[in-house]
């Protein structure tokens, strides 16, 4: 309770966690597709060595 | 997964919750708060996400300029490849950089566009690298086209810290850093920025560039694949 009265007022740290949540999706996003992307180079490379 | 990767993760949250969360008070007593800059007060903020963005745009030119030396030098097909991603990034940065200035100028100048000296350059680079892009998609030859757009790389990258860096600071206007400015937005631009804003400012600059430095590896990661397949697709036909 405190806590969301500390937060109406100081609307800042509402900014902060608006901001902070984008960037989570953002890098997750991120990280997620770098992981895929070297799943496709590793198919791609093993296809390679087999022909 | 490389580390440093994880470690831009780590090190752009840290930013952003600093930047956002030291209070901006009038005369800064612990190393935690920001000094007021007067004119900008908590709009002063700005400058750890918007400048680093419009930062991550001149470098993103910059190794389109130097990919299009390289294409030019080998004529591989893959330096062509990270010129165009590279200035492709570019350009969403520097869209950024504009809507991103353009808000801050509807609360600071009481409008979102003002053909500011700096608004007017912004919008001449967009329009720059706009037409590079339509340049690409107007040729049909790969090389033909790999060849036209690593000229035109070049000399619009030669262009781009002169929109950005030189251009509005040469000229009187609005926006913080102009000539004549004295007040506030003189110290940004000096570097006369309080030491703990400064070290902040410095880091998002590292942190936005590392990010563009991923983005730009995964573009590229993909751009090989597609060139393997190309190639593997000619050799079957």
């Amino acid at each position: 309770m405190d806590f969301y009265k500390f937060l109406s007022q100081n609307s800042l740290y509402v900014v902060l966690f608006v901001v902070l949540i984008i960037w989570a999706g953002i890098y997750s996003y991120l990280f997620r597709l770098d992981r895929r992307l070297r799943r496709a180079e590793d198919q791609v490379e093993k296809h390679h060595h087999e022909r | 997964m490389e580390w440093w990767k994880i470690g831009v993760g780590i090190w752009l949250t840290a930013v952003f919750a600093v930047a956002l969360s030291f209070p901006i008070v009038p005369e800064p007593k612990h190393w935690y708060e920001f000094p007021v800059i007067p004119g900008l007060e908590e709009r002063a903020r700005i400058i750890f996400f918007h400048v680093p963005v419009a930062w991550t745009t001149v470098v993103a030119f910059l190794v389109a300029l130097w990919n299009g030396v390289k294409y030019l030098r080998t004529m591989d097909l893959e330096a062509d490849a990270a010129s165009s991603n590279s200035a492709g990034l570019g350009l969403l940065f520097a869209v950024l950089a504009t809507v991103t200035g353009s808000i801050w100028a509807r609360f600071s100048w009481g409008s979102f566009w003002n053909w500011d000296p700096r608004e007017t350059s912004i919008f001449v680079l967009l329009l720059i690298y706009g037409a590079y892009f339509a340049l690409r998609s107007a040729i049909e030859s790969e090389e033909r086209r790999a060849r036209l757009s690593a000229v035109y790389a070049i000399i619009a990258g030669v262009t781009a810290p002169f929109f950005v860096f030189i251009m509005p600071r040469i000229m009187t206007g609005l926006h913080p850093g102009s000539r004549g400015d004295v007040q506030g937005s003189g110290p940004v631009v000096q570097f006369h920025m309080a030491p703990n804003m400064l070290l902040v400012f410095f880091a998002a600059l590292i942190g936005f560039t590392v990010l563009f430095a991923w983005m730009m590896e995964i573009r590229l990661r993909t751009s090989r694949l597609e060139l393997h397949f190309m190639n593997a697709d000619s050799e079957q036909s």
